[in-house]
């Protein structure tokens, strides 16, 4: 019965649209057996191809994902339909940049790593969902499980004391990373253009500053910060300052063969067994970079 | 927030999605919970009010605030609700999402409004407390020498709002505009440092950036472009003061040279404004079936001018004249700039059906000049003395990267990757003229890098994946740069039965320096396990939890500055993080559910800084009528630090309140 159903469904809807391609039958003709994702989807971003002309499936909103289903429809089964979802990354993507492709989001799909790990689209972004509200997540605690659950060790980090305030559904991952894609390293945001996007957030550590810390310019707050968690007070990569400072502060001499070990060397009157040279940031409060003093004393 | 508190609570809203997660929410929660299905009422959501108890911080009170800072009182624990006209007439739907407000450290709301095809409006506003003073970062040695806590600590608040009107969108043509800001406020306690002495002061401080935006997308079936003009505006203040008062004697309590080193006034003020404009360039094309091309083009400028002013008085040193004084006056007046441009190109070629090869190149080049002129008077009772001084720096920085990858379907389950990433650059870092510890330094960047990787799904129900980095360095800026590293990573998701699944995750990074006078060694890994079951599709319960194993080691010398004696920079860290949430319904009545979820989280470490922090709690969710629920929470917060004993604190926080939902 229910095949006769569909075939006659298939008919009426043929006759119905426009002429669609060859093998292809319109979604009417799903609908008789997937009556619960038709009605989901006609609210859907998703369904817009059923009525715009520009993407040449009018009325087969179904089909311009799952190809044509005139097959499925004579025979009901999985393996007459192409199901995107259980595709490989590479094939399912292709499905889905067929209309996102050339869009400002995919600018930096081929430098993110999710393109280089098979990462597919329908991976994070659920294409049935209801009224458009979660084809991608919007929610801040629900991105962070989103990612969390292939980040895992990422996730574990924030569950350290000290951290940026993602548990907490305060932010998000995506305030600082963009999983389609960036040129800065670890797809992290840029702010206004080209600078780091730390910057969005703390703005007070733009500059440009007059005497620059060149550590934060060249490698990023990361070379001394642990951007995701950390038992060391102020998320620091050492257990106290003055040695996240002498490691590169180090007093030996430079390699001769490279230039591996730029920075300036702490005068002797430093003793570091005293209390007041404990925590460099003590004096050198500046850290980040100075308007007035040279070596970043106020 | 009164308003906006009373506002919410009147709004007649109806649940159907749960609360927020709980601060501890474990690792491996699944994705969000579905939305609801699809209705015609034009109102649907809920709202969360509560009264939060904090029973009182046993331990340090500081590092509570630092670490959590949750207090007691009325909140709005959260507002997540849609507004649907049917008629569609100047919107389709408001969609609005507010958590944890009234005086919480963390307040958001973000507003999205939409109409098909004619715009959509993005706001978010985000207030967050920061407040900072971990004693033991004030002062390691705190528990042995008592020295005064003088390290830098805030009590400050960050305001960031943003707001972005995209027009026609869903067209060829979208143009779009945006604003954000980010402004922060607070006191704190700072120092003011002197030859041989420093003080501890208060200070205030403000920051603001306004960043306006504006451009348009162009999306056509063969290629997409977007073009954005921006600009910002910067300003920060910061005052810094001695209080009248007893005189500060510093941390400095040795005579220098006979004579005790004192302040008895202070003024000094920062007036920093600064602007910057950039433009961004974007474009995608798939300029045949076989070729995908992509590029990018950024360019900002960013500048700042500085007027600083600072009065002091007391008994003063000027230590490379021997000079003592009672009173000084600096003035300063600086500029920067920072023009920095970015770019890259690259495309996606398919020359068969079952390869794919990426070539990616990009630069970034920041070329930043400063410069400053001061003027300082020196006076003391029987003389006076100027000093003038100008200062000139750069910094240059070029960063170029070229990027080769090869992807290879070998079947429907498997995929081979191999690439190759050349890294090389230059920069650069002077002061002029060369005095104190500025100088001028040079460095190069020059990186090989292979790339191998592995995809395989044997079936629907595994996948497992792998890739590893491995480089070899001719010239790297700093002792600690990434030079000759190795780069591991796998990851691995398994459904075993419908109602249970696992995910692995392995990660590890073995970095090292061997050159003489560098010798540094480090060494990191993380181990990840965790599960979610749930029988039934967790109509009844589900239970999830997540096991993270991680270990660093790092190991690199240096000259002790006083004496020159070698020492080692020794960091250890072996941690272990556990969270788990266990969810049921409890019993059925009159067709509601009621429910209950235990769970948190605990971080164990031990090493250079052992410490165990845990966070457990309790939910208990209970309908008392179809569009009304009662809800209540227990949590706890234990923090403990072997070294620094008086960091530790240990709180229970009781929370309840009433859901409205429709």
């Amino acid at each position: 019965m229910r095949g006769i159903e569909v075939l006659f469904l298939a008919a009426v809807g043929a006759m119905a649209q426009p002429a669609l391609p060859p093998g292809y039958v319109g979604s009417e003709a799903c609908q008789a057996c997937h009556q619960d994702i038709y009605d989901a989807f006609q609210k859907s971003p998703h369904n817009a191809p059923a009525a715009d002309k520009k993407y040449g499936f009018t009325g087969a909103a179904c089909e311009s994902c799952h190809g044509p289903a005139q097959k499925h429809t004579d025979s009901p089964s999985a393996e007459t339909i192409s199901n995107p979802g259980k595709l490989p990354a590479a094939a399912a993507d292709k499905v889905c940049l067929t209309c996102h492709l050339n869009q400002h989001t995919q600018v930096g799909r081929l430098e993110s790593s999710h393109m280089k790990d098979q990462v597919s689209c329908t991976s994070c972004h659920k294409v049935h969902a209801n009224g458009g509200h979660d084809l991608v997540l919007r929610k801040a605690s629900a991105i962070n499980n989103q990612c969390a659950s292939c980040h895992l060790n990422v996730w574990a980090q924030f569950q350290r004391p000290n951290h940026h305030k993602l548990p907490e559904g305060a932010m998000s991952c995506v305030d600082c990373h963009n999983p389609h894609g960036t040129i800065r390293p670890a797809m992290t945001q840029s702010f206004a253009a080209s600078e780091p996007g730390c910057f969005n957030c703390h703005g007070d550590k733009r500059g440009p500053f007059t005497f620059e810390h060149a550590a934060v310019k060249f490698e990023g707050c990361g070379a001394c910060h642990e951007p995701h968690g950390s038992a060391n007070p102020r998320m620091l990569t050492r257990q106290e300052v003055r040695l996240v400072c002498l490691e590169c502060h180090a007093n030996l001499p430079n390699p001769v063969s490279t230039n591996s070990a730029l920075g300036v060397v702490p005068p002797s009157f430093h003793d570091l067994r005293s209390p007041r040279f404990q925590n460099c940031t003590v004096c050198h409060q500046k850290i980040h970079g100075s308007y007035v003093d040279r070596n970043l004393l106020r | 927030m009164k308003p906006f508190l009373i506002l919410a609570a009147t709004l007649p809203l109806f649940a159907q999605q749960p609360a927020p997660a709980p601060a501890a929410a474990p690792a491996t929660a699944p994705a969000a919970p579905a939305a609801a299905a699809p209705t015609d009422d034009w109102l649907t959501g809920s709202i969360d009010l509560g009264y939060r108890w904090q029973t009182g911080v046993g331990g340090s009170l500081d590092t509570y605030r630092s670490i959590v800072n949750l207090g007691s009182g009325v909140k709005l624990v959260g507002a997540d609700f849609t507004i649907a006209d049917p008629k569609h007439r100047l919107f389709d739907q408001i969609d609005v999402r507010a958590y944890s407000w009234g005086d919480e450290p963390y307040e958001s709301l973000h507003i999205d409004v939409k109409k098909k095809k004619l715009y959509d409006f993005n706001a978010d506003y985000r207030d967050m407390a920061y407040f900072n003073f971990l004693p033991s970062y004030a002062d390691p040695l705190l528990a042995t020498n008592g020295a005064i806590l003088n390290e830098q600590s805030f009590d400050t608040h960050r305001r960031m709002g943003s707001f972005s009107l995209d027009v026609l969108p869903g067209n060829w043509l979208i143009p779009y505009v945006a604003y954000d800001r980010d402004s922060g406020s607070g006191t704190g306690e700072t120092v003011f440092v002197n030859d041989a002495n420093e003080f501890p002061v208060p200070n205030t401080m403000t920051d603001r950036t306004n960043l306006f935006r504006g451009g348009v997308r162009i999306e056509l079936k063969r290629f997409h472009v977007t073009l954005e003009e921006g600009g910002t505006t910067f300003s920060s203040g910061q005052d810094i003061y001695q209080p009248s008062g007893p005189t500060n004697l510093g941390n400095n309590m040795n005579p220098f040279f006979g004579q005790t080193i004192d302040l008895t006034g202070l003024a000094a003020s920062y007036g920093i404004s600064g602007s910057s404009t950039y433009t961004k360039g974007l474009f995608t094309a798939n300029a045949t079936p076989w070729l995908d091309l992509y590029g990018q083009f950024l360019y900002s400028k960013p500048s700042t001018n500085v007027n600083y002013t600072q009065f002091d008085t007391g008994n003063l040193v000027l230590e490379s004249q021997l000079l003592f004084y009672t009173s000084q006056q600096f003035l300063l007046s600086a500029a920067a700039e920072s023009p920095h441009t970015a770019g890259s190109f690259g495309g996606e070629i398919r020359p068969f059906k079952r390869i794919r090869i990426v070539e990616s190149w990009l630069t970034d080049r920041m070329h930043e000049n400063g410069s400053a002129n001061s003027n300082q008077t020196l006076a003391s009772a029987s003389a006076s003395s100027q000093m003038a001084a100008l200062l000139t720096s750069s910094l240059v920085t070029n960063y170029n990267q070229e990027e080769v990858d090869g992807f290879y379907d070998a079947s429907a389950k498997l995929v081979l990757h191999g690439g190759y990433r050349y890294v090389w650059g230059n920069a650069n870092d002077a002061t002029l003229p060369v005095a104190g510890l500025a100088s001028s330094d040079r460095g190069s960047l020059s990186r090989n890098v292979g790339i191998a990787g592995v995809t395989y799904r044997p079936s629907q129900k595994l996948l497992v994946s792998g890739n590893v980095e491995a480089a070899a360095s001719g010239g790297a800026y700093f002792r600690t740069s990434l030079y000759n590293y190795q780069k591991w990573r796998a990851q691995a998701r398994y459904q075993a039965t419908a109602a249970l699944s696992f995910a692995a995750d392995f990660s590890l990074l073995n970095n090292q320096n061997p050159l003489p006078g560098v010798k540094y060694d480090y060494l990191a890994s993380q181990e990840s396990l965790s599960f979610l079951w749930a029988p039934k599709s967790g109509k009844n319960w589900n239970f999830q939890g997540s096991y993270t194993r991680s270990s660093m080691y790092s190991d690199i010398g240096y000259l002790e500055p006083e004496y020159l004696t070698p020492d080692v920079s020794l960091y250890r860290d072996n941690a272990h993080t556990a969270s788990a949430l266990f969810t049921a319904n409890v019993g059925h009545y009159d067709g509601l559910t009621p429910t209950i979820s235990a769970g948190g989280s605990l971080f164990i470490s031990s090493g250079s800084r052992p410490t165990n922090y845990y966070q457990p709690f309790v939910k208990v969710v209970l309908p008392v009528r179809k569009n009304l629920s009662w809800f209540s929470e227990w949590s706890y917060y234990g923090y403990g630090e072997a070294f620094y004993l008086y960091e530790g604190f240990r709180t229970h926080l009781v929370m309840t309140g009433l859901r409205f939902s429709r």
